[in-house]
């Protein structure tokens, strides 16, 4: 398989959540395989405050990006979730935003 | 005793100087319940995510202290009452700060232990390299001769 042999930054890893991806080798288009950001930037901290972070992970109307769109792994989707729900009784970030 | 957290937001026309005297009695209020004061951190004013009451932003005041639950049950009790204060989160923070730690200090052990393993290793890589590139030319070749 191409896709394992491609990423060297993440080898000594635990499967991330995207492994789905593989599954659709049968089909004729590409899909590259997803990786968690915190696994791979090594971010320890999932902190509420850091809005900026979070943003990423919130889609236009505020709800929370599923994982298997964001490629986020379990553990760290755990402590975002905990994070996005923290910032928004604070309200750094909108429970519904309006468009 | 715990580390807690606490953010909370202040009604945005709340004069500077009316702000400072309510911290510091914030303060004083926490010290005199058995709590040490360890941070206190003023992050302006902020535009809210949503409207609280009839404030489309807000001043953020964040503060961190070590006390016991009841200190921190006041604490709270004490936000709630007071009237320029919109609303509050306090977080325990003091087992996600442990977990950090842990997490460092395994970082950096293991960096330390690549550190000393390293020198040793590329020693024989690049020549099991060289030698992949000679002898890949050379194996074509075999079948040919055979």
């Amino acid at each position: 398989m191409p896709e394992s042999k491609g990423r060297p930054g993440s080898a000594g890893q635990r499967p991330t959540g995207g492994d789905k991806a593989v599954a659709t080798q049968k089909k004729q288009y590409f899909r590259r395989k997803k990786v968690c950001r915190f696994c791979v930037e090594k971010v320890d901290d999932i902190n509420y405050k850091d809005v900026k972070m979070l943003h990423a992970f919130v889609a236009e109307r505020g709800k929370i990006v599923p994982r298997r769109i964001s490629g986020v792994c379990a553990p760290h989707q755990r402590r975002l979730t905990d994070a996005i729900k923290k910032a928004r009784n604070i309200a750094l970030l909108p429970f519904a935003a309006s468009i | 005793m715990r580390i807690y957290e606490s953010l909370f937001i202040v009604k945005p026309d709340t004069p500077d100087e009316e702000l400072d005297q309510r911290l510091e009695q914030v303060r004083t209020n926490l010290t005199a319940g058995g709590a040490t004061v360890d941070k206190l951190e003023k992050w302006g004013k902020r535009r809210l995510a949503y409207k609280i009451g009839k404030y489309r932003e807000g001043a953020y005041v964040l503060i961190q202290f070590t006390a016991g639950p009841e200190t921190v049950k006041e604490f709270e009790r004490r936000l709630r009452v007071s009237d320029i204060i919109l609303k509050y989160i306090t977080v325990r923070i003091d087992e996600t700060l442990k977990r950090l730690e842990k997490r460092k200090k395994d970082r950096d052990k293991r960096a330390a232990r690549r550190a000393i393993s390293a020198p040793s290793s590329p020693a024989p890589a690049p020549p099991s390299l060289a030698q992949q590139m000679t002898e890949a030319p050379a194996m074509p070749g075999l079948p040919k001769e055979g």
